[in-house]
């Protein structure tokens, strides 16, 4: 009965209300909280820089989370984020070893590598039909055996590129750090990319009834593919940025990206389950999780403590708004 | 009603979701030992008044007795509780569990804490006889039932819960008539038994055969309440469509020339045990019917067509010439411009949770983009014309499509594939459990098509709408051609008779289907 009364007033308002997602409301709302929380230990905290810094070393979870979220909304999933960061970095500089063109090649090699992850991956997916979950920890697991043979006997060289330092560390334009500008075209594009392209839209209809789509006549594989190759290549290419910001590529260095990749994602408010996401979403909970291991570490404790808290603060806001909304009908 | 105390009343139901009146101060009497017709188009409110009855929602206002006592149902399990069981129309068993277990799932007999298999087994037996399903193996997966099969099963699973009030939300709609046949009787001894049964369908053959009350709805009240009987076929249907009722099929046309070549042409396709041999050609202009029993066949004959199912040997024609059709991307590009309008369309035909804008432009997003990147401006223009054409009713284009009414949602299914504008359109039983309105506006939709020259084959379980809107019917049996009518041979009776003559030594042999009068 009180929507009876509300009646006549909402009519201009609700439009707006409604097109705000109310879990990317709450992410941001998360964002101002931790802020709070972050600048009682420090004041350093609310200041631009600082953040500034933030957002740079949260664009190399950007990168992954970016490949995931195409991924998820496919309503699969990509476990191989972590390998495949590390044999972007790894190959990339690689490859910087091989002279002047290997250097100037770096970056492009050490996406293209990732590609090859996501294309086998989505063969693997879309043509075999083996569930992503399995399959893409199986390629992994390659990557990371590959990625172990090739240093086993001979020392690769390790070091970033000048142009890969550049591009995570170095601030061209308007002091603004170039990791920044990156994410911002990248996520420009994603956005256009699924708002605006028959990809983007078949991304959303497989997700959401894979079997409607497909009877709609749209290439629901080839679909698949190209969105498994997007997630290698980003995360690949995130790993290149990575590699430049600690100035060289090492075993391991993706390990401690899958979990905030998926849950950057998920506490965006991307349905796990495919079919429902924005890419906004997605930024807030990049940034989210950034400002929250930020705040552990400041927090100078212990670093088992801080993985409990850090894994508990997510399930947590997972528990908060991550759920399936129902949907009414 | 001069009846005593109605075993179930509800009063002043109202309900609404967002901006939009499901129901403005309904009200409803059930009566002990008496079956209650429920009619009206869909979206006139019915689906949400039982929805109410049992549970699955709050209403916003009014007030439900059951037994003259106020009851309130907070959750589906308290309207169990007090008795009452609903079949709805979505139909709700798990297609990977057998269908003992589906019976049972709510309440396995046990002993020693663990399912007793064995009791259970027999228990189901019981109660699938009880519902007429006793060929259904209690054993089996749901998910090799066929759609009619399942229903069966769906209602032995209601009986089971020995209900009071037994609520059938369009329960016979993917049923054959001898089922129904079947259903119709159970119901009859259920109501002997004390009983209060609400039943809803758009079969009017079914409703004048079984109902002692009726109500009507329209646009969320109940706009009238009268014993079984007393209007006239007229009337009812002008009461639930608020408009002139007049001629349901539009007027066939002469038949198409047979010199005509046909556009799509069939020869001996087989697959596994399903399809046998089948031939078949569609002129341009023709709309030729599948008919026969359930599950003999016609489902996958029109998947065959669209390139679905592998393994089909035979070959497909277009306009003379053999064509491999790979799947649904190639069977709707444009030089074979086919399409098909699944049988299921809340997992088939629509992305439910997706905006009408996106399902309606989806099948024709290729010709509303270049290189990709999709053109706003044609796809607005395009979505907005299908409204149009086909008066589709939604509160906006970004609203998702599962806010539509079922009969709308079916026209969004259709439209999308019309924006197309394809040149052979295979139909899977498109107007089930969509209300009589619509129904008469896609028939005019057909007819129209045919005239502009598509090709149209089209399966349908109702028998009115095959002699009605068909040229010619192919009669399926066990996936082959038994039949083929056309003309005056087109007949309900000729149809149902060529459906069981050829099935003599199966399990339907010797079963007398009713035949509307």
């Amino acid at each position: 009965m009180s929507q009876d009364q509300a009646k006549p007033a909402p009519f201009r308002l609700a439009p707006v209300l409604r097109s705000i997602d109310p879990a990317i409301a709450t992410a941001f709302a998360c964002i101002v909280a931790l802020l709070l929380v972050g600048s009682l230990y420090s004041s350093n905290f609310l200041s631009a820089d600082y953040l500034l810094q933030q957002i740079q070393v949260g664009s190399f979870l950007a990168m992954a989370a970016t490949g995931m979220m195409i991924v998820v909304l496919l309503g699969q999933i990509d476990l191989s984020v972590p390998w495949v960061m590390t044999v972007g970095a790894m190959m990339s500089t690689a490859a910087a070893g091989w002279g002047p063109v290997g250097s100037w090649c770096a970056i492009p090699i050490g996406i293209l590598c990732g590609m090859l992850f996501g294309l086998v991956n989505g063969i693997g997916v879309a043509y075999l039909r083996v569930p992503s979950m399995i399959f893409t920890l199986g390629t992994n697991a390659v990557a990371q055996g590959l990625m172990i043979m090739r240093t086993g006997g001979a020392a690769p060289q390790d070091m970033a590129t000048a142009a890969m330092r550049t591009l995570a560390t170095g601030r061209v334009v308007a002091d603004i750090p170039n990791a920044l500008w990156i994410w911002m075209l990248i996520g420009v594009s994603t956005v256009f990319l699924l708002r605006r392209t028959t990809f983007g839209r078949s991304v959303y209809a497989i997700g959401n009834s894979e079997r409607a789509a497909y009877l709609s006549g749209s290439r629901t594989r080839r679909i698949t593919v190209l969105a498994f190759v997007m997630s290698g290549a980003l995360s690949a290419f995130g790993g290149v940025l990575l590699a430049g910001y600690s100035t060289k590529a090492y075993q391991g260095m993706g390990d401690p990206y899958l979990l905030p990749a998926i849950a950057a994602v998920v506490l965006g408010g991307t349905s796990i389950l495919g079919g429902r996401g924005t890419y906004l979403g997605t930024v807030a909970g990049v940034i989210l999780i950034t400002l929250l291991q930020s705040i552990l570490s400041i927090m100078q404790i212990d670093e088992s403590i801080r993985q409990i808290v850090y894994g508990l603060t997510i399930i947590l806001m997972l528990l908060l708004y991550g759920r399936s909304a129902i949907l009414r009908t | 009603m001069d009846a005593p105390v109605p075993l179930f009343a509800m009063t002043g139901i109202s309900k609404r979701y967002g901006g939009v009146k499901a129901l403005d101060k309904a009200s409803l009497a059930l009566h002990a030992g008496r079956i209650h017709a429920l009619l009206g188009e869909n979206g006139a409110g019915k689906s949400t008044l039982i929805k109410i009855m049992s549970g699955v929602v709050q209403p916003d206002e009014g007030s439900l007795e059951f037994d003259g006592r106020a009851v309130r149902f907070p959750a589906p399990a308290a309207a169990n509780d007090a008795g009452i069981v609903c079949i709805f129309q979505e139909l709700s068993l798990i297609p990977d569990l057998s269908v003992a277990d589906n019976i049972f799932i709510a309440m396995p007999p046990r002993r020693f804490g663990l399912i007793d298999r064995k009791t259970q087994r027999r228990m189901a037996e019981e109660w699938l006889a009880l519902a007429g399903a006793e060929d259904v193996h209690p054993l089996a997966p749901v998910k090799d039932l066929p759609l009619s099969r399942r229903q069966m099963v769906e209602i032995a699973k209601a009986l089971a819960r020995r209900p009071r009030i037994l609520i059938l939300d369009e329960a016979t709609s993917a049923l054959t008539a001898a089922d129904v046949g079947k259903i119709l009787a159970v119901l009859k001894r259920l109501r002997s038994e004390g009983l209060a049964l609400l039943y809803i369908s758009h079969r009017m053959q079914e409703i004048e055969e079984l109902a002692d009350d009726c109500t009507i709805f329209r646009n969320g009240c109940n706009v009238a309440s009268y014993p079984a009987g007393t209007k006239s076929h007229g009337e009812v249907v002008e009461l639930m469509i608020g408009r002139e009722y007049s001629h349901v099929f539009p007027p066939k046309p002469p038949p198409v020339q047979a010199a005509t070549p046909p556009i799509l042409e069939a020869r001996g396709l087989t697959w596994t045990n399903r399809l046998r041999d089948i031939s078949l050609a569609v002129r341009p202009g023709e709309i030729v019917g599948l008919g026969g029993l359930d599950g003999q066949g016609q489902r996958e004959l029109l998947l065959a067509l669209f390139g679905v199912l592998r393994g089909v040997t035979g070959e497909i024609r277009i306009e003379g010439s053999p064509v491999a059709i790979g799947g649904p991307s190639a069977a709707k590009a444009a030089r074979i411009g086919m399409a098909l309008i699944p049988e299921d369309r809340k997992t088939e035909g629509l992305m439910l949770p997706m905006s009408v804008r996106d399902n309606l432009s989806f099948a024709a997003l290729g010709g509303l983009s270049t290189g990709g990147f999709i053109d706003r401006t044609a796809e607005a223009r395009a979505v907005d014309e299908m409204l149009r054409l086909l008066a589709i009713k939604t509160e906006g284009i970004d609203v998702p499509v599962a806010t539509l009414s079922g009969g709308n949602q079916q026209k969004v299914v259709i439209a999308k594939w019309l924006m197309m504008a394809p040149r052979i359109i295979l139909l899977n039983d498109p107007t089930r459990g969509i209300d009589v309105g619509t129904k008469q506006e896609i028939y005019q939709l057909l007819r129209q098509l045919a005239d502009r020259g598509v090709a149209i084959l089209f399966y349908s379980t109702d028998y009115d709408e095959l002699i009605g809107c068909c040229e010619r019917v192919l009669v399926l049996y066990d996936g082959r051609i038994g039949r083929e009518l056309a003309g005056n041979e087109l007949t309900e009776r000729a149809l149902v008779g060529s459906a069981l003559n050829i099935a003599t030594d199966t399990e339907e042999a010797g079963y007398a289907p009713a035949i509307g009068a």
